[in-house]
């Protein structure tokens, strides 16, 4: 990437089409985009879906956004984030690491090419495999989540996306263990990025997909230096397939994150996802789920962990939109000082949707005396013959807990530690990648142990 | 009192200890000294403060100290938080342990004893030594795997805080009725426990609400706990006379009108 322009606006999307010689029809679908852009409001306190989120603090004006195009190498020595990450999943793995300024790759599989595994940054797909993205965004099999309509900021990605990756996995083709795709802002203030990832995943296909987004973390908070990392994620789990995605982000107090993810599971298919949400300034996340053929399962996870004065927003969208399909949703949120957590979790039934089986839970632990978190279910059901529950609790940590483990010797910080491990075991214990439980409770005990700046 | 006049100092010593909770007095003057390597048992009934002595030397936030002093090894424990005092070699074996779910019993025992201990113990090591210890106190494997109390039977709990003093090896063990609501045959386990912690470096306090756990374990002495104070001391002898006379001889000993 590199160069950096103001101001988000049409002549962006011009430069960042020439610059990168993509086909036609995609720059038509990033004008298409623009266009909606321009014609939907900026969200504000007053929506639903953004009452927790200060969105005005955000001088969309006054980012930087980056354009040029950016060096792709053969990574050299591996960066810091993916040695520990490599450490807990036991092995050294294919990567896309990208920052403000190049992508490098490493561990390119020559197996995985050979049974036509596709494992790229984006811009590599849209030049080499333009007709296999075209296929699959054009069938707009990825084009059709709530927010393809209204949401400002999926709609700035759709135009503006300039980095990212792309994972394809042919039909019947095993992989048995994860990619890992990493993006990070690195020192870089008041800058506006557009990661997109896209994975495809078909019939009777099995893949592994870690993504890791991170930034420098900075000694102090400071609104005029905010960056807005604003990403999407599409991913196609085709007939019978599955995928098992973990996204781990951990962003500076400088930083507005917005991410939109977009799952779409066909027949008998399987699709498990996993967050893991450890910092940011600001972060608001929407997962939408449509389970769009008979037998479609999805398993979405999610823990939090707030410290200072982070906000989270996090909203799951559940469809299921064909009869005998299975979701489940269980999302734990635990913050500590004055950290806020909103979370919205909507299951929708289509009249079609009979047999659906769908559970929806969301716990928030609330560590800090100045905690606050709002959890609110939302039920549209059509059919009328399905299953569904949900359920939610908001509570402060138990103190005799924390008593009982001082008592034992461990100070304030280290009850804590074992007290969330322990809340979030339940949606950690069974990532279904090997190591990954045991990373995420390291990462867990290391935001719980450090300083926090933004008190 | 062969405690009292000793020359050496107490590892334990409680001067006129007042304490409330919400405002209420609970504890009205205790004072106890307790040597190294002593067994002593307090008796009393059911809401005479007894707990509330025990969370007050662990330093419950709840309880509040308006007057006296807690001296442990020669240093005023009163203001320190309850982690301080494991440190320094202080534990409790809780009446009514909590449960932590997600937190496994074999997690919690490693970050407890590393605590403790002030550094790391190699995995082997203390693998090794959590054996032998369950192995006395007849603790399956599985234990280990499970969450701290979710689930747990009343035996299951008292075992695993006996299991936790054992590993702790603490100058000084309070036991809170650790042998409540255990059957003989647990009973008889947990006392073997117990007598295995009660070494020349490890002194107990045993708090009961009955007799019998005295059968297994003799203290060195024994002391009446009524109203928030202690008002009689003996020896093992005065447990039995308790068991035979019941709580109210002490309470009309001390007030011969029979009013307590
Ligand atoms: N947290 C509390 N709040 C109010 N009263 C309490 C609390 N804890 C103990 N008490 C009161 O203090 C008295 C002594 O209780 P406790 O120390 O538990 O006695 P014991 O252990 O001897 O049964 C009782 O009257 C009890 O009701
Ligand atoms: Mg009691």
């Amino acid at each position: 990437m590199g160069e950096k322009v103001k101001m988000i606006a049409k002549e962006r999307v011009d430069e960042i089409t020439r610059q990168t010689a993509e086909p036609a029809w995609l720059k038509d679908s990033r004008l298409k985009a623009f266009e909606s852009y321009l014609k939907t409001p900026t969200p504000c306190n007053r929506d639903e879906n953004w009452h927790r989120t200060e969105v005005d603090a955000l001088d969309l004006a006054a980012l930087n956004v980056i354009v040029s195009d950016s060096k792709e190498k053969q990574a050299g020595k591996e960066p810091e984030v993916i040695t520990q990450a490599f450490a807990h999943l036991g092995k050294k793995l294919p990567y896309i690491y990208t920052t403000p300024q190049n992508v490098e790759i490493g561990n390119a599989d020559s197996e995985l090419l050979s049974k036509g595994v596709i494992f790229c940054s984006l811009k590599t797909a849209l030049t080499q495999h333009a007709d296999l993205l075209n296929k699959y965004l054009s069938a707009q099999d990825l084009s059709k989540p709530d927010f393809a309509h209204d949401d400002k900021f999926y709609l700035m990605n759709q135009s503006l996306f300039n980095c990212g990756a792309f994972l394809y996995v042919p039909k019947n083709v095993s992989l048995d263990s994860p990619v890992l795709n990493v993006f990070t802002s690195g020192e870089e203030t008041s800058i506006a990025v557009f990661p997109r990832v896209i994975i495809i995943v078909e019939q009777g296909a099995k893949a592994e997909f870690v993504n890791i987004s991170t930034s420098a973390k900075s000694k102090k908070s400071e609104k005029s230096a905010l960056s807005l990392i604003n990403s999407s994620i599409g991913t196609l789990v085709g007939h019978g397939a599955s995928l098992y995605y973990l996204d781990v982000s951990d962003f500076s107090t400088n930083t507005f994150a917005v991410s939109r993810v977009y799952n779409e599971v066909k027949k008998d298919a399987a699709l498990h996802s996993s967050t893991v949400a450890l910092g940011g300034w600001q972060i608001k996340s929407d997962i939408q789920t449509n389970l769009k053929e008979p037998g479609a399962k999805s398993d979405i996870r999610g823990v939090v962990l707030g410290a200072g004065s982070e906000r989270y927003s996090f909203n799951t969208i559940q469809d299921h939109i064909a009869p005998d399909t299975a979701s489940t949703i269980n999302f734990r949120v635990a913050l500590k000082d004055s950290s806020s957590s909103a979370y919205l979790g909507t299951i929708r039934v289509s009249k079609e949707g009979q047999r659906t089986d769908s559970t929806q839970s969301n716990k928030n632990l609330l560590l800090g005396s100045d905690a606050h978190a709002d959890s609110i279910p939302k039920l549209e059901i059509l059919a009328d013959d399905v299953k569904c529950s949900h359920g939610a609790t908001v509570g402060p940590a138990d103190k005799e807990q924390i008593f009982y483990l001082m008592s034992r010797g461990m100070d304030n910080l280290e009850a804590e530690e074992l007290i969330v491990q322990g809340f979030f075991r339940q949606v950690v214990q069974s990532c279904p990648v090997d190591g990954a439980g045991d990373w995420i409770n390291t990462l867990v005990a290391e935001k719980i142990h450090s300083e926090n700046p933004n008190v | 009192m062969a405690a009292r006049d000793s020359k050496q100092e107490s590892l334990l010593k409680i001067e006129d200890l007042w304490v409330s909770v919400e405002g209420k007095d609970i504890l009205k003057g205790v004072n106890l000294a307790i040597n190294k390597g002593e067994v002593h048992a307090i008796m009393g009934r059911n809401g005479s403060g007894k707990s509330t002595l025990s969370y007050t030397l662990m330093g419950h936030p709840r309880y509040r100290i308006n007057r006296g002093s807690i001296i442990f090894k020669g240093e005023e424990i009163g203001d320190l938080p309850p982690n301080d005092r494991a440190k320094m070699g202080l534990a409790l074996a809780f009446q009514y342990p909590v449960a932590i779910p997600g937190v496994s019993v074999s997690n919690f025992l490693r970050a407890s004893v590393k605590s403790v201990r002030g550094q790391e113990i190699p995995v082997k090591e203390f693998r090794q030594e959590l054996k032998a210890q369950m192995a006395l106190l007849e603790v399956k494997d599985e234990f280990l795997s499970r969450y701290i109390n979710d689930g747990f039977s009343g035996g299951e709990k008292k075992r695993l805080e006996i299991l936790q003093m054992t590993m702790l090896k603490p100058a000084l063990a309070v036991l809170d009725e650790t042998d409540s609501g255990l059957d003989i045959d647990a009973l008889k386990v947990v006392s073997t426990g117990i007598n295995t912690l009660a070494t020349k470096e490890t002194a107990v306090l045993l708090i009961t609400h009955y007799q019998r756990i005295l059968n297994y374990v003799k203290p060195d002495f024994v002391h009446v706990f009524q109203s928030g104070q202690i008002v009689k001391t003996g020896g093992s002898e005065l447990s039995e006379e308790l068991e035979e006379r019941g709580y109210d001889w002490v309470t009309q000993e001390l007030t011969p009108s029979g009013v307590a």
